[in-house]
């Protein structure tokens, strides 16, 4: 089986944080991977060094085989990133977004505004392409930003947090869209923290925590005999059984002090 | 429930000091800004303290302080629209889960507004102001009251005119509208210079006229006061302050109506914007069918398309278009300006092509990851590069031609083109580079170019960059001073024309080449240092 992302020693820094200690990870191809992880575990750090968007202190990654730093031609045609926390081209319309993303990356314009088009619609956004992205919601953000990231149909798909701030309708199309397109035998990697999401989605998974990767491997093996996946993370990141509640005991009765 | 009422006035009064205080912490370049514009404006204050107190017994001084303290009201009324973000407090929908009645909020955000750089200024101003026109005790007295008077009203201004306006300013049309500030502050002073200029030919008593006006209108009249008092006229003091006391009653009245309005009313601005219609259909075939197609054209057609919808873009383009045209324009028509200071035009629209990717903003990372070569990051420089000359080659030519035709001198024509022609080249080279080495964010909120703590790299980029670009530009001039200087060189000066033009391209591409292979090796880090806006 070849590998679609293939990580060696990866570290990052900032100043006296480590952020990213040290990771290896092979992810499968043709897999629906889920990146999980509490707040601040490193995820987007580590997918933006997987993606070429930041420079890694040391360490190597190579996606469908290819040095994303050394043979960047090669990688950047064949991935497609939704980060978390970057803007759009706010100030374009959803379409010219797409028709910009798709001409940058060297499509034929007829065949970018096909594409752009059909995602529109499958995305449930073809009422609100000539509207500004700036005025879009965070979840038209995040179809938006998907359609832009699918247009010149990548082999590995990387998400960051594509479900948060999402109502339900639009994860569901947005889910629609990726099991489509993994059923294809494309890969995606999505980071998350909705443990409920990655246990319906995913077929593997990664599970990350102070920048490093606490367990990986199909789901079934990850959660173990553990009830839920939920509960298999609490205790990989040593977070089950903390009881928050001694303490409040004011709280509730309905007394208004 | 007068402890109450202290109460919310002292939470407050002490939130704003907070804040204050944790935007301090926030940053050590933040701290020191604004430690050195607290000390700037306490100079200021003293310096203009003293000038008032100079103007003491002068002929013209009431007139003077009355209007000073108009323009010092329409700056209270004018600011929040423009800089929403420099106070929190202003905006009272922060507080609306809050149980507060209006009255002692009204009291409690009054009283806050008394602390911060601004009102300490005013006061100042408005204890010169007192000074330079009162004489006797009485009108010291009357002055006092004037001060308050005069202090709260302009709280007041600020504070009704804000929250009037506070779903305008919340709202993202408004936050583009303020980003149009720096807009207005240069263009103000253009327009104090003029009048600057007016007022040194034709002396102070033209004051007088208005002057005679703005001492019945609030909070001038509060001030206007005590120049009354010292005449005697006490009726008319009593009066000037009267219209003060309503003028703040009518204020606190229509505040406290829209802050309860505001507090009460469901925010339905996102409701509106979901039932919106689809806005008009932007079509890009007018503007794309012009252009070359392949990355080129959707790199210009991005930029261009920028220019006019990103407030940023627009504002920065607006002020060099607007300056490039005034300084030799206006020069031209006092009759002290030279020709060649159409160059100004080329020079001002030139800078536009520095921090190519700050422009962006963190939306950088979508180039990034199409960049995948030298020769991509090659055709991405060139297209901005082309985009701008769009607008910049016909508006310098014009300016250019103008500004020739005004001076009438046509035989230096073409060498002034030729000059501006290579100094755009040079800025077009300089910015490509330092666009690539020295890139810094510019936030898209509020009104500062440049992220908190890149003020220094913005410096070394900008003028580092100008300089360069004059050096580089240099041959040309030294040709023209030649040309000029030479016996018989005006027969063949139009010659200047080709040359510098020529010169300008060359310098462009080699500028252009330089820069693509440090922006394809160092995409990381520009994504890196645009994203902090």
């Amino acid at each position: 089986m070849t590998s679609a992302v293939r990580v060696q020693g990866l570290w990052k820094r900032f100043g006296q944080q480590v952020a990213v200690a040290g990771i290896d990870l092979e992810l499968p191809a043709g897999k629906f991977i889920g990146l999980v992880g509490p707040n601040g575990a490193g995820k987007t750090t580590t997918l933006s060094m997987v993606t070429g968007l930041l420079r890694p202190d040391q360490g190597s990654v190579e996606v469908v085989g290819h040095d994303v730093w050394r043979d960047p031609v090669a990688v950047k045609a064949r991935i497609g990133v939704l980060p978390e926390g970057l803007r759009l081209f706010e100030r374009l319309s959803g379409r010219e977004l797409l028709g910009y993303s798709g001409r940058l990356r060297g499509l034929p314009g007829a065949e970018v505004d096909k594409r752009a088009a059909q995602l529109l619609d499958v995305l449930d956004l073809a009422g609100a392409q000539h509207k500004l992205v700036v005025d879009y919601s965070t979840g038209m953000r995040k179809k938006i930003g998907l359609a832009a990231a699918l247009l010149h149909n990548p082999e590995v798909l990387f998400l960051d947090e594509p479900f948060e701030g999402v109502d339900p309708v639009s994860a569901q199309t947005i889910r629609g869209v990726l099991e489509r397109y993994t059923a294809s035998g494309a890969t995606v990697v999505f980071s998350s923290h909705v443990m409920e999401l990655v246990e319906s989605l995913c077929d593997w998974v990664a599970v990350m925590a102070a920048g490093r990767i606490r367990a990986h491997g199909p789901l079934a093996e990850v959660r173990g005999a553990a009830p839920s996946l939920q509960q298999a993370f609490l205790e990989l990141v040593g977070a089950y059984g903390r009881d928050a509640g001694s303490d409040l005991d004011w709280l509730g009765g309905g007394a208004t002090r | 429930m007068s402890a109450g009422v202290t109460g919310v006035t002292s939470v407050i009064v002490r939130l704003k000091l907070s804040l204050l205080r944790n935007g301090l912490r926030q940053s050590t370049g933040r701290a020191v800004a604004y430690i050195a514009s607290a000390v700037a404006v306490l100079l200021v204050s003293v310096l203009q303290l003293i000038g008032l107190i100079a103007l003491r017994g002068h002929a013209h001084a009431a007139s003077v302080v009355v209007l000073l303290v108009a323009v010092l009201a329409v700056g209270w009324a004018v600011m929040p629209l423009f800089f929403p973000g420099g106070d929190e407090t202003l905006d009272p929908t922060r507080l609306v889960m809050l149980p507060l009645r209006p009255r002692p909020l009204v009291r409690a955000l009054l009283v806050s507004s008394l602390v911060g750089i601004g009102p300490v200024f005013t006061l100042c101003m408005l204890t010169g102001s007192v000074i330079s026109v009162a004489h006797g005790g009485t009108a010291y007295g009357f002055g006092v009251v004037g001060i308050v008077l005069a202090l709260l009203v302009c709280m007041a201004l600020a504070r009704t005119v804000a929250t009037a306006n506070i779903r305008l300013l919340t709202s993202r049309k408004g936050r583009d509208l303020a980003v149009l500030s720096g807009l207005v502050v240069a263009i103000g002073a253009q327009v104090v210079n003029f009048g600057a200029q007016r007022l040194g030919s034709g002396g102070l008593a033209q004051l007088d006229g208005p002057a005679e006006v703005l001492k019945w209108v609030p909070p001038g009249s509060a001030i206007a006061a005590a120049d009354s008092a010292s005449e005697g006229s006490y009726g008319i003091a009593v009066l000037q302050l009267a219209l003060s006391v309503a003028a703040l009653v009518v204020l606190i009245a229509v505040w406290s109506r829209h802050l309860t309005r505001l507090m009460t009313a469901p925010d339905g601005s996102t409701l509106q914007a979901a039932s919106e219609p689809a806005a008009r259909r932007r079509t890009s075939t007018g503007l794309a069918r012009l252009l070359p197609a392949g990355r080129t054209g959707t790199v210009m057609e991005r930029s261009l398309r920028y220019v006019w919808r990103d407030p940023k873009t627009k504002a920065a383009w607006v002020t060099s278009l607007a300056i490039g045209l005034i300084v030799p324009v206006f020069n031209a028509l006092q009759g002290t300006g030279s020709i060649y200071f159409a160059c100004f035009a080329a020079g001002m629209l030139g800078v536009q092509m520095y921090n190519q990717f700050g422009q962006d903003t963190s939306a950088f990372w979508m180039v990034a990851m199409t960049i995948s070569s030298t020769r991509d990051a090659y055709v991405e420089l060139r297209a901005r590069a082309l985009a701008l000359l769009v607008i910049t080659l016909p508006y310098a030519t014009l300016v250019t031609v103008l500004t020739t035709a005004l001076i009438d001198d046509w035989p230096k024509l073409p060498e002034v083109l030729g000059v501006s022609f290579a100094l755009l080249g040079a800025m077009l080279a300089t910015g490509a580079w330092t666009s690539a080495r020295f890139p810094y964010s510019i936030p898209q909120e509020g009104y500062k170019n440049v992220a908190p703590g890149q003020s220094g790299l913005a410096f070394v980029s900008i003028l580092g960059g100008m300089v360069a670009g004059a050096l580089l530009c240099a041959p040309v001039i030294a040709l023209t001073i030649w040309v000029n200087v030479s016996a018989g060189g005006d027969d063949w000066s139009w010659l200047l024309l080709p040359v510098g033009a020529a010169y300008g391209a060359a310098i462009t591409v080699a500028g252009l080449r330089l820069a693509a292979p440090r922006t394809a090796r160092r995409l990381p880090e520009i994504l890196l240092a645009v994203s902090k806006g």
